[in-house]
């Protein structure tokens, strides 16, 4: 139990990242170092286990805020998404987008196609473009497997096949274990901490174009960055986002970059304003 | 009393907020154009951190005033707000005080005022199998999905993923211009 319990801690040590996670008094570097196993931290995941590993994330973030209970709403934003994600490399995929009941500003995405954006950042939205860019942003962390290597390699010491093995059976017959507490706490810890900032700016740009592939205005996105500018960061309610993005002004600096002009000729399709103000959540 | 002439306060900032147009800045050296195309007349050369009033967006481009001229200027060679290092001047500060009216409490506790997923609640968090119950109803099949795509007039399209830019400023960095202060 001993030894099983220090993989499954090691599981959570973050080395690679350059800082260890604290849990109580054990310091978790230590004992990865033991329990080294590159070839796990390599491993190419199936996609069972992804989507397994995704659902206890996505489970874990409703737990921070549960759905708008609005079925109209959700449902369109799964109409959005889903036909963006038919756009992609991962088009059969079965894609769960979901609008969390929360006033602070911020969109997430977990493995396996898990997707959600708060109601808060929907009401700072003006067009289904928009709603599309933001989308297609999550939508890419989950093409790139973003999240599911930044768990992979922290885990790199041998316990991420029985965190993945776990995580499916979990779903299965709703197993507890200790493994999976790990699993949560872990998804806490990168979701605070936030991805690597290539990462954000590669979700940028392959955002805008699975926007265009869509048939929307892909310059919607940047102009939810723009609209970025106007919050403050240390509201509560937009400290999370900025925490774990680079600034809007960067961002958008990286998109000109990478763009250019080759998308100017996408910027007169469709933002469909009219279709999103119909489901848009207004008041509190 | 005190809460009273906080809000009346955030108000009257709101107000005169509301009637100031839009600002903007350049970014980078850029053309002001007649219309909103590459090729378009150019009626000034704008430099860097020239400040310019938005009046609307077209695909890429932007309109704006700038010293008395109005045209059209690349979306992405602005950045909107008041230009700040940080972008929380004026503006941002105001979110701040918005928020104090909407919840009525003290500037010192505007964190009461929004509520999910903050850091804190993020932390608390626990795995909700009856949402995830939930939203796995309301996913949409691909059939329905093309439907909706249809019915709004949206074209599918062939376009490739742009290439990560030669060198970019950017990368590598891990600091959050933000997070140090917090």
């Amino acid at each position: 139990m001993n030894k099983r319990l220090a993989i499954l801690l090691a599981a959570l040590a973050v080395p690679a990242s350059g800082y260890a996670l604290d849990l109580g008094n054990i310091n978790l570097n230590r004992i990865g170092s033991v329990l080294k196993n590159v070839q796990e931290a390599n491993r190419e995941v199936p996609e069972k286990e992804e989507v397994a590993i995704g659902e206890q994330m996505a489970s874990t973030l409703l737990g921070g805020a549960p759905l708008v209970n609005n079925a109209k709403l959700e449902k369109y934003v799964n109409d959005v998404g889903r036909w963006l994600a038919l756009q992609t490399e991962r088009p059969e995929l079965v894609w769960h987008f979901g609008v969390l009941d929360s006033e602070a500003v911020n969109a997430f995405a977990a493995p396996g196609g898990y997707i959600f954006v708060t109601k808060g950042l929907l009401k700072r939205l003006n067009s289904e473009a928009e709603l599309a860019g933001v989308l297609s942003h999550e939508i890419a962390h989950v093409l790139q497997k973003h999240h599911l290597k930044a768990i992979q390699k922290n885990a790199s010491y041998g316990a991420f096949a029985e965190v993945a093995t776990m995580a499916v059976e979990a779903n299965s017959d709703g197993a507890k274990s200790q493994i999976l507490a790990n699993l949560v706490q872990g998804t806490k810890e990168l979701y605070a901490r936030g991805l690597d900032k290539d990462d954000e700016y590669e979700a940028d740009r392959m955002g805008i174009v699975i926007a265009a592939r869509g048939g929307y205005d892909p310059f919607a996105l940047p102009e939810v960055i723009h609209d970025l500018e106007k919050l403050n960061p240390k509201d509560p309610g937009a400290a999370l986002l900025f925490e774990t993005h680079p600034v809007p002004v960067d961002r958008l600096k990286a998109i000109d970059q990478a763009a250019g002009d080759k998308l100017d000729a996408y910027g007169s399709q469709p933002t469909l304003a009219a279709r999103f103000l119909k489901h848009k959540p207004n008041g509190k | 009393m005190k809460r009273t002439r906080i809000l009346a306060a955030a108000l009257a900032l709101a107000a005169s907020f509301a009637a100031w147009a839009e600002t903007g800045q350049t970014v980078k050296a850029t053309d002001l154009k007649k219309t909103p195309f590459a090729d378009g007349e150019t009626l000034a050369s704008l430099p860097e951190n020239t400040t310019v009033e938005v009046l609307k967006r077209q695909g890429p481009w932007m309109q704006v005033k700038s010293d008395g001229k109005e045209g059209w200027v690349r979306m992405l060679s602005l950045r909107l707000g008041n230009g700040s290092a940080k972008g929380s001047g004026t503006a941002a500060g105001l979110g701040g005080l918005l928020n104090i009216a909407r919840t009525g409490s003290s500037g010192t506790t505007v964190a009461t005022g929004v509520r999910g997923l903050t850091k804190e609640e993020l932390a608390n968090a626990q795995p909700n199998p009856e949402e995830m119950t939930k939203l796995k109803q309301y996913t949409v099949s691909t059939k329905e999905a093309r439907t909706f795509a249809a019915a709004g007039g949206l074209k599918a399209q062939q376009v490739e993923y742009l290439a990560k830019p030669a060198s970019t400023a950017n990368s590598g960095n891990q600091t959050s211009t933000w997070g140090d202060s917090q």
